[in-house]
């Protein structure tokens, strides 16, 4: 099974150190940052599967994150983090295309549950993207010179 | 408290109510009864001047006609015929079919002799040529008398005319029935008291008087008796016997007698009297029933505004409850915060040292000192994430005791920055600084920590509020004595209050939240607290620059701004 690339969005560094050990030693692949700003930034520079982001974070908060994150990248599954005071952003992440949400506090198995789960249906998307780029390629060859359009945007 | 309040309010209406209306009323009611009065003693005057009048001449022409009466019998006899006495007879008889006030009848030579009488007296050949009414006579052709007694030593009058027959000269003279004539006069009535009476000139009571006086005695009120002209006129004297009289009188033609009518003033005016009483008593009732209606009014719109007094009191004291309820609903969504972070990290670390023990346990050797280090790690961090929670239990503990009231002296430096860890890191959540700038030597002062707490903590929150998405916020906490004051600002450089909220900042329920986010208690709770402990709080703020709240508080405490506003606290409180 392929890696999954993860990114650890929170501004506790502790919980960063510990759950990227944790996680690390499940075979995931995991990227900390402490800001929205960055974790953008870390997405324009590397593949990233599942993001899993914190809604109550100093600078850009959780949910503008998860909306900027879900513009450019819209295939990456995010997770929310919240806490029970905040269900209403989980709700407002949900709508804007998160694909589920954790109340704080977690265990870590239901955390690398989640991660699996978003991580089999990113990549059944991703297959079924190829399928029918395939399938489009098969029949009318010329479209191949336009298959990127769409994906871009 | 509550009732004297009461009372004073009723006072207040019912002498504002009644007294302006009552005078008003008592002044039109005393010049209509003025006017009415006057108006009604001058009708019984004149009334009983017409009386006089009527009586006047009904007098005067009796006499006249009896002086005419007299006159024609003495014309058409001569001395020769008339001399015998059976003649004279016939003609007192023809005299007295007339009028019955011919009493006798007599006939004088020139000399003054009796030559012939006809009556009950005998005074035939007596001489009168002493007498006042023969000399009078002798001038005035008709002579009516006044009252005397002459020969038979009887009160009477008499009226007497001269008759010249060629070149003698004789004299018929006739007595009038006194009782006729006094009752003529005395039988004028009225009211009960009313009376009317004959006087000469010198005052000598030419008809009796009822309520006293006989003929021919001396009228002792008769120098008060104003009556000079030929008019008659009324006027109010005091009797020289006692009581007061309204009187009518008038002179008699020809005889100038002064004929009297009076009444005692009590009698004459009894009507008026009668109306005065029952507008007096009308006044009475009807200000009776009015005092009772403004009363029970005035009682009913004091208990009124009394009991609105009472909730309003009782309205403070349930705001300022519900906005420490809104300030805990508001702290406690940053409390979840605060305490799930160290909970999540606590969640890893167990896993953490879980899944080490795990290794240590399947592999069954000595652990690697590399995994010890990392669950010792572990341990600790768990550790200081639960300080982290005991931290934010403390604060909350420390907020829920404010309930009690209770003023000690407290140094404000340690107090605000409680305040400020509180919210500082939801602060650096939002990304905003706060700078503490405290005077070096503040005394302490005397309040009530708890409460003035929640106004810092309560400026703060709104701070951070307006600093919400902005860079670079700022908040700046400031405290300075100010002669026997402290001054504690709290200044962000936040969106700033518009100016046509600032005057209303401080009203319950005044918010410029979205809906659901705020109760608009927060501010009013503030300057409901800061009023009790004797400060002032104050506001300025510019939009878009910031804005500064500035809480201004007593050194000496409550009590210090004088009794009054002392008092008002005092009240508050009983009102909790």
């Amino acid at each position: 099974m392929n890696t999954v690339h993860l990114l650890l969005v929170d501004d506790e560094e502790r919980f960063l150190s510990t759950t990227k050990t944790l996680l690390e030693k499940q075979g995931i692949d995991t990227t900390t940052v402490t800001n929205g700003f960055d974790a953008l930034k870390i997405m324009d520079e590397r593949a990233v599967d599942v993001v899993i982001l914190d809604v109550k974070m100093p600078g850009m908060d959780g949910v503008e994150t998860l909306s900027r994150i879900k513009q450019k990248h819209p295939l990456v599954e995010v997770i929310m983090l919240t806490g029970h005071a905040s269900i209403e952003s989980a709700v407002e992440g949900l709508k804007l295309g998160a694909f589920d949400y954790l109340v704080k506090p977690c265990d870590i198995p239901d955390l690398l549950a989640k991660i699996k789960e978003a991580y089999d249906k990113k990549r059944v998307m991703d297959e079924k993207i190829r399928e029918a780029k395939i399938k489009a390629i098969i029949s009318h060859p010329l479209a191949a010179f336009e298959k990127d359009k769409p994906e871009e945007k | 408290m509550k009732t004297d309040s009461f009372k004073h309010i009723r006072r207040v209406i019912l002498s504002r109510v009644l007294l302006v209306p009552f005078i008003i009323v008592m002044l039109v009611f005393g010049t209509l009864l003025y006017y009415f009065a006057s108006n009604l003693r001058d009708q019984v005057a004149s009334q009983l001047v017409r009386i006089a009048d009527g009586h006047r001449n009904l007098i005067e022409q009796f006499l006249q006609e009896r002086a005419y009466d007299l006159k024609f019998a003495a014309a058409s006899h001569s001395f020769k015929g008339i001399g015998y006495e059976n003649k004279l007879a016939l003609i007192l008889e023809q005299l007295q079919t007339g009028s019955p006030a011919f009493f006798d009848l007599g006939v004088f030579d020139e000399r003054a002799d009796h030559i012939a009488y006809v009556g009950p007296y005998n005074l035939k050949g007596k001489n009168y040529a002493d007498s006042e009414w023969f000399k009078a006579v002798q001038k005035k052709n008709i002579y009516i008398s006044d009252v005397f007694s002459g020969y038979r030593k009887i009160p009477h009058f008499i009226i007497a005319v001269k008759k010249e027959e060629g070149d003698r000269v004789w004299y018929l003279r006739a007595t009038i029935d006194t009782l006729f004539f006094n009752d003529l006069v005395e039988n004028i009535r009225v009211g009960k008291t009313g009376e009317a009476y004959l006087l000469n000139r010198d005052g000598m009571f030419q008809t009796r008087r009822r309520s006293g006086g006989n003929l021919m005695e001396t009228d002792p009120d008769y120098g008060t008796y104003r009556a000079r002209g030929k008019e008659t006129i009324s006027f109010v004297a005091e009797s020289n016997l006692g009581g007061m009289y309204l009187y009518a009188a008038g002179r008699l033609r020809g005889t100038g007698w002064l004929l009297v009518v009076r009444q005692e003033i009590g009698d004459a005016y009894a009507p008026l009297a009668r109306a005065v009483v029952l507008a007096v008593a009308i006044v009475i009732m009807g200000g009776a029933v009015v005092v009772m209606m403004a009363f029970v009014l005035a009682t009913g719109v004091a208990g009124k505004l009394t009991a609105a007094d009472i909730e309003k009191r009782q309205m403070g004291a349930q705001l300022l409850m519900a906005g420490r309820l809104a300030e805990v609903g508001e702290m406690s969504a940053g409390l979840a915060h605060e305490i799930n972070n160290p909970l999540q990290i606590m969640k890893s670390e167990q896993f953490m040292i879980n899944d080490i023990l795990n290794e240590i346990e399947k592999d069954g050797r000595q652990p690697d000192p590399e995994n010890l280090r990392l669950v010792r790690d572990s341990v600790n961090q768990i550790g200081t994430q639960i300080d982290r929670c005991r931290q934010v239990t403390q604060g909350l503990l420390k907020f829920a005791r404010k309930s009690e009231t209770s003023i000690k002296s407290v140094r404000l430096e340690p107090l605000i920055l409680e305040v400020v860890e509180m919210v500082e890191r939801r602060a650096r959540v939002e990304d905003i600084r706060i700078v503490k700038k405290f005077d070096t030597l503040l005394p302490p002062i005397f309040t009530d920590p708890a409460q003035l707490q929640q106004v810092f903590l309560n400026l703060l929150n709104n701070a951070i509020y307006a600093l919400k998405g902005k860079n670079n916020g700022e908040i700046q906490i400031a405290a300075d004595r100010e002669n026997d004051e402290i001054a504690v600002s709290v200044s962000d450089n936040g969106c700033g209050i518009r100016e046509e909220h600032l005057e209303k900042i401080f009203l319950p329920f005044f918010t410029t939240k979205p809906v659901g986010t705020g109760t608009g208690l927060g501010l009013s709770t503030c300057y409901g607290i800061i009023e009790r402990l004797g400060g002032t709080i104050a506001v300025a703020s510019e939009v878009n620059v910031g804005t500064v709240f500035t809480v201004r508080m007593p050194l000496d405490g409550p009590g210090a701004k004088g009794k009054s506003e002392s008092k008002y606290s005092d009240k508050e409180g009983e009102g909790q």
